[in-house]
């Protein structure tokens, strides 16, 4: 999925990260022109980096992707309207868990994957050192969501194929061709790594009440914001710039 | 359309934002001064003490102590430009100087565990302080500039205009301030170069221009490229996603292509 | 105009004032012995002294005495994968010296954590040892339920 499609798509980011963050932990500068006149900005950093189901913040996806270290292209198709979100009922179309259905846990749109809970699941073993043997886990693989899933119904709870379609309100949403029923968006998908709901998020030491928040203490006024702020402060000034040129 | 707007209501009014209770809740003025008192109960904890001496004023540099062996410190999100914008420009002021503090005190933290070899707890503090920083210049820009625009006519902004430099580019010369005026500025009429010309310029200009066409033409390549690799590997995909995706690609000549067909054997019907 | 942009100054214009600084400033560990009231700090390259001894009086309300700065020389270093020599940026620090009467030593911020991380080693450790045990006990009867000997 590209970047446009993703602004315009209704999934929510769950880990709430800013996007400066994200992309700032991800980068790998190898060289820089000095910050200095006469050098044009430029770098050289990576480019291409291979996405999996580690987040682009995370240390495990620096490992996969140390400099120096450059792995097969991955074609990932384009998808016009992202369309599958956390919370949703699938059914599984390919692999040994065909036929069954799972809610979507995860969403990984940089690869068109969804991770879908109990299915597709091996065991991994974990932790194990020279005198350990490890833990044994069971962990899910990513499904593609254009070949391996598709939507259920939720009238009769089978599988079905969809189009997004516009309400009478001009809203946005999925409809089963089959039955012509809306298939909504759950909830989970406005969850995030901070709060299940926004109503829920509890409000920490350092953040400003949302009443402050939203209080409006603005007075449109004839004046700058320096010329308020000395006001405000009582700095008298009585002399006038002489003149400059701008040139 | 509402109900997109009443979500976006509910959001504002419930999700905090990062940094700051201390300051709109209690004017600046009544934040402690530096005072005697202060001063006083210092002198009492001795100064060549081998026990570590918290400075009042100077843990300001530092987190809260009940996070310093956590691994995770939770806060709100940024400020938007749009809460910035119904605050008066006092507050915003004493926004500033919170961010600011907030700021150093990250920056702080952020020094001290990258030299003791520990984990930076949630770095995208920084990156929230910083955008909210950002915003809040840009409103004082917007009222400023507003301001100007009523009074003189003019942004008030600093003035640039598009030239070509020495050697034909097209760049923004932005403007200085300057004492004198320009035709009395001798250093200044020395120092500019103005056209462009000559044999070495025009031989520059010329491979620039095929720097610049063939950077077009990998992109065109590239995403030809694209295609025919998608087509192969998905041989029934929808042609017409592909059309609006890739505007720049003759598709339907691409399907015809060897390198757009996969190795599969093709399904005869009867 | 952007709050960034600083005008010139000519005789008789009015003072000058920097309403939204953007100078960082962060408190580092000393790496010499010093005096209990020097605290060192890592400024922006572009601030002088007098600018460090204003944003320390007035923005932290901290008496300042003294300033005294130097300009450290950024490490260069070579790339190991690339071998592109890169530069880090020059850093400022800042010698600020309060009066006598205070003191400051920089606070040890990982002490807690140390321990912490020694007991959750630990308690790992023991939970291993006691896997090892029960595959030990075990080795000579495979497939009996963990519940089977006490």
């Amino acid at each position: 999925m590209r970047i446009t499609q993703y602004l315009t798509s209704k999934l929510k980011n769950f880990s709430n990260l800013p996007k400066e963050y994200i992309e700032r932990s991800k980068k790998q500068v190898y060289w820089k022109t000095p910050t200095e006149r006469g050098y044009l900005p430029s770098t050289v950093e990576r480019k291409r980096y291979r996405y999996t189901t580690n987040r682009s913040w995370t240390g495990q996806f620096r490992q996969q992707n140390m400099p120096g270290t450059m792995r097969r292209k991955v074609f990932v198709e384009p998808v016009e309207d992202w369309s599958f979100f956390r919370g949703d009922r699938i059914e599984v179309l390919v692999g040994k868990d065909k036929g069954k259905q799972g809610i979507v846990t995860q969403v990984i749109p940089e690869r068109n994957w969804v991770i879908v809970e109990g299915i597709n699941w091996h065991y991994r073993r974990v932790g194990a050192e020279n005198e350990f043997p490890g833990i044994i886990i069971k962990s899910e693989a990513p499904l593609h969501v254009t070949k391996d899933i598709r939507l259920v119904d939720p009238s009769d709870l089978q599988g079905t194929e969809f189009e997004w379609r516009f309400t009478e309100e001009g809203e946005k949403v999925r409809v089963s061709t089959r039955s012509g029923r809306i298939i909504p968006i759950p909830e989970t998908n406005n969850q995030t790594h901070d709060y299940k709901t926004p109503n829920a998020y509890i409000e920490r030491e350092k953040d400003t009440p949302a009443a402050v928040v939203g209080e409006i203490t603005f007075q449109p006024k004839l004046s700058t914001f320096e010329m308020d702020i000395m006001e405000e402060m009582g700095i008298k000034e009585e002399r006038t710039p002489a003149k400059s040129y701008w040139y | 359309m509402s109900s997109t707007l009443i979500k976006c209501f509910n959001v504002a009014k419930t999700v905090s934002v990062v940094a700051f209770k201390s300051l709109l809740t209690t004017p600046r003025s009544q934040l402690p001064a530096w005072s005697q008192a202060a001063v006083g109960s210092l002198q009492k904890c001795g100064v060549h003490t081998t026990a570590p001496v918290r400075h009042e004023r100077l843990m300001e540099f530092f987190d809260d102590p009940k996070h310093w062996s956590e691994n995770e410190v939770k806060v709100g999100r940024a400020w938007r430009p749009d809460e910035l914008r119904i605050k008066s420009n006092k507050e915003l002021h004493q926004l500033w100087y919170i961010l600011l503090k907030e700021r150093n005190m990250l920056l702080t933290m952020e020094h001290e565990c990258d030299d003791k070899m520990e984990i930076f707890p949630n770095p995208e503090r920084i990156d929230k302080v910083k955008i909210s920083m950002e915003n809040l210049e840009t409103v004082v820009r917007e009222r400023n500039r507003a301001y100007h625009l009523l009074e003189t006519g003019e942004t008030g902004e600093r003035p640039q205009k598009q030239m070509h430099n020495a050697f034909g580019l097209r760049c923004t010369y932005k403007s200085c301030e300057h004492v004198l005026p320009p035709f009395m500025n001798t250093k200044w009429i020395k120092s500019r170069n103005l056209g462009y010309g000559g044999r070495a310029v025009h031989k520059f200009l010329l491979k620039y221009r095929e720097k610049l066409y063939n950077v077009k033409r990998k992109a065109k390549n590239r995403s030809r490229n694209e295609v025919m690799m998608i087509l192969r590997r998905n041989p029934h995909f929808d042609i017409e996603l592909l059309k609006r995706k890739y505007s720049d690609v003759d598709i339907e000549k691409l399907r015809r292509t060897d390198k757009a067909r996969g190795h599969f054997v093709p399904k005869v019907d009867g | 105009m952007s709050t960034r942009w600083y005008p010139i100054y000519q005789r008789g214009n009015p003072q000058l004032r920097v309403f939204l600084p953007n100078f960082w400033m962060k408190l580092v560990r000393p790496t010499e012995e010093q005096p209990a009231n020097v605290v060192t700090f890592a400024v922006s390259t572009e601030m002088t002294k007098h600018d460090v001894k204003n944003y320390l009086e007035k923005i932290y309300k901290l008496p300042v005495v003294t300033v005294r700065t130097r300009i450290a020389l950024g490490e260069t270093k070579r790339d190991i994968t690339y071998g592109y020599v890169t530069k880090k940026d020059d850093v400022k620090y800042a010698y600020v010296t309060m009066p006598k009467t205070e003191a400051f030593t920089f606070p040890d911020i990982f002490v807690n954590k140390a321990e912490q991380q020694e007991k959750e080693e630990k308690s790992l450790d023991e939970s291993k040892a006691g896997f090892r045990k029960f595959l030990d006990r075990n080795k000579k009867r495979p497939g009996t339920p963990g519940w089977y000997s006490i």
